[in-house]
């Protein structure tokens, strides 16, 4: 209760203004960082992926020093914390845990962004996103690295937080990635190849594209924005509630907006538009528009106390493990890691960096390192790929789980 | 020159008719522009339980520039968006006769591609290959595609044919194995052309 009279007593209309002010100054800190920083994390990224190809690992969660201390020093220019000098202020991170895993595909594909406090001049909003890539990884990889910058930028626009204007902020952000993934060949700097249609086809890909599931989680709601077929769900009371609804085309409203459009759905190793694509909606896949639609469907819940988890994955999990059992495992480890320990560390310092590697950063997991993440949380996310590897899921595995369980 | 956009591809097939023989088909459309000695490559003989179509696009770029990236029997990926790799088996040059490996991009009902050159005619601008293996539903598939100046003396307009014939799969029609394939040519074709336009 202490620190919402907190939050109540900093969001007077004198320092919305001069947050206001600040953010500038943040976006044009972070747009000369992103930039400064193009190349260092196309290196890392190339490391990752020999990295892989050497020792042909499952897991490819590792941490990021330098996106961390942008989100720091981010956080501390867009007024959240006053104090730069003390870690003491800084606002309670998000329990969450993410796994990623190549599986029995032979490219990984799968990114994942996860952005504590990501919204300027708002506290306490916390972006997680999955995006499951196909044709190539590169269009996933643009929206790791851009999706909650654009969301952040449109919610500003916006300029009210209310329920109602989330769909709008999601839906504008989703086009503007999907412009973006139109645009990318085209807009790329003229660095290092980092992907392999870098190498071969410097032009428009208009093969490649991705699903986003992403969330914004507030101390009030929890907003999901879907595009595809990866999803989001939530357990309340142990019960599972969809957030997302999977974007197959032959879902009856997808199917009647496909062929309304003059487009058809194909049974060809399942329902394909045109026979290609196995999803009816994704962000890229220029070559399939208007049929394949990167307009998100977007849901606006209110959380409860009897909300225990907000779980993320990408089709790899879900086509092999459902609704009900995921909510289950993660309740498991939650009773066997006990109560939910405080988010923010003991004395407000970060424990130190996993040594050796500490400078790699992850190829598929951005925004926070590995000590950011909630032991239960992350058992919880291992367990449920882990599960997914063992019941022969063909595809990229990604899994964010989120402890929404309130009791600190 | 402006991009000028795909024609829409003419859809032919034939089967055998109760107590007829095979029937040859024709894309007399599409092969009114292309020279006769060329044609006859895109004349397909189905047989019942196939079908056949082509795709024709128009490219702002010399017949030379195209033909360089369409020849390239060892290295499709160079336009084909959808292959991932290529490698020749058994190594050596390329020759008819030469099969070659490829492998498909994600997201795609296929994983991988054995294919035989049959026809590469540097004089008339013919490649052909036919589908010998791999994972996929396209069986006993046979692709010709010839490149051609577009009108006469127009100097750097060039139109690209590739018409098919293949089995149609158990399950589907032969309607929807054209969707598929001609979506899948298509989206070759005007890469080909970006490409093609970029190198010119």
């Amino acid at each position: 209760m202490a620190e919402i009279c907190c939050e109540e007593a900093k969001s007077t209309p004198a320092t919305a203004v001069a947050a206001a002010s600040v953010s500038a100054t943040a976006a044009a800190a972070a747009a000369v960082a992103v930039a400064s920083s193009a190349l260092e994390r196309r290196r890392r990224r190339l490391e990752m992926r020999r990295f892989r190809v050497a020792s042909d690992p499952e897991e490819l969660v590792a941490e990021d020093v330098r996106a961390a201390k942008r989100q720091r020093l981010a956080r501390t220019l867009s007024g959240s914390c006053p104090d730069a000098g003390s870690d003491s202020d800084r606002p309670a991170l998000p329990r969450y845990g993410v796994t990623s895993v190549c599986g029995r595909r032979r490219e990984m594909e799968d990114t994942v962004s996860i952005r504590p406090d990501f919204l300027p001049g708002t506290s306490k909003h916390n972006f997680f996103g999955v995006f499951d890539g196909h044709g190539c990884s590169h269009v996933a990889t643009m929206c790791q690295d851009n999706m909650h910058e654009v969301v952040a930028d449109e919610h500003t626009k916006a300029a009210s937080g209310e329920e109602t204007a989330w769909k709008g902020v999601m839906e504008r952000s989703f086009s503007r990635l999907d412009e973006q993934a139109a645009s990318w060949a085209t807009s790329r700097s003229r660095d290092e190849p980092a992907c392999r249609c870098e190498q071969q086809m410097p032009l428009r890909c208009d093969h490649v594209g991705s699903t986003a599931v992403v969330a914004v989680v507030s101390p009030s709601h929890v907003v999901v924005a879907n595009a595809g077929d990866s999803r989001a769900v939530l357990s309340r009371g142990g019960v599972p509630v969809p957030l997302s609804v999977d974007h197959k085309p032959d879902r009856p409203d997808e199917l009647a907006r496909i062929e309304a459009a003059g487009g058809r759905v194909i049974y060809w190793d399942g329902a394909r538009v045109l026979g290609v694509l196995a999803m009816s909606r994704a962000i890229g896949d220029r070559y399939l528009k208007p049929f394949v639609s990167s307009e998100p469907e977007v849901t606006v819940t209110e959380r409860t106390d009897d909300d225990e988890c907000l779980i993320l994955a990408s089709d790899g999990l879900w086509d092999v493990v459902t609704n009900e059992m995921a909510c289950e495992v993660v309740r498991a480890c939650f009773r066997s890691n006990g109560p939910p320990a405080p988010a923010a560390r003991p004395n407000g310092v970060a424990l130190p960096a996993a040594g050796a590697g500490a400078e790699d950063g992850s190829a598929v997991v951005k925004g926070v390192g590995k000590e950011d993440s909630d032991k239960a949380c992350s058992d919880a996310a291992m367990l449920l790929a882990k599960l997914a590897l063992a019941r022969r899921s063909a595809d990229n595995v990604s899994v964010v789980v989120v402890d929404l369980r309130r009791g600190i | 020159m402006p991009y000028t956009a795909p024609r829409p591809s003419p859809q032919q097939h034939s089967r055998v008719l109760s107590g007829g023989g095979a029937k040859a088909a024709s894309h007399g459309a599409s092969c009114a522009a292309v020279p006769a000695e060329v044609a006859r490559h895109h004349e397909h003989a189905a047989r019942a339980g196939q079908c056949c179509s082509a795709v024709v696009q128009a490219i702002a770029a010399p017949v030379g520039a195209v033909w360089s990236v369409v020849r390239r029997f060892d290295r499709p990926q160079a336009y084909k968006h959808f292959i991932r790799s290529c490698r020749l088996v058994g190594g050596g040059d390329v020759a008819v006769g030469s099969v070659r490996e490829v492998r498909v991009v994600s997201g795609l009902p296929a994983t991988s591609s054995r294919e035989r050159l049959e026809i590469l005619d540097d004089e008339r601008r013919v490649l052909s290959f036919r589908v010998v293996g791999g994972e996929h539903r396209l069986a006993n598939y046979r692709s010709v595609t010839t490149v051609h100046e577009a009108g006469a003396g127009a100097g750097t307009g060039t139109v690209v044919v590739e018409s098919y014939v293949v089995d149609v799969p158990h399950g589907n029609t032969a309607d929807e194995t054209r969707v598929f394939v001609d979506t899948i040519v298509r989206c070759n074709l005007q890469s080909l052309a970006r490409t093609a336009e970029r190198l010119a």
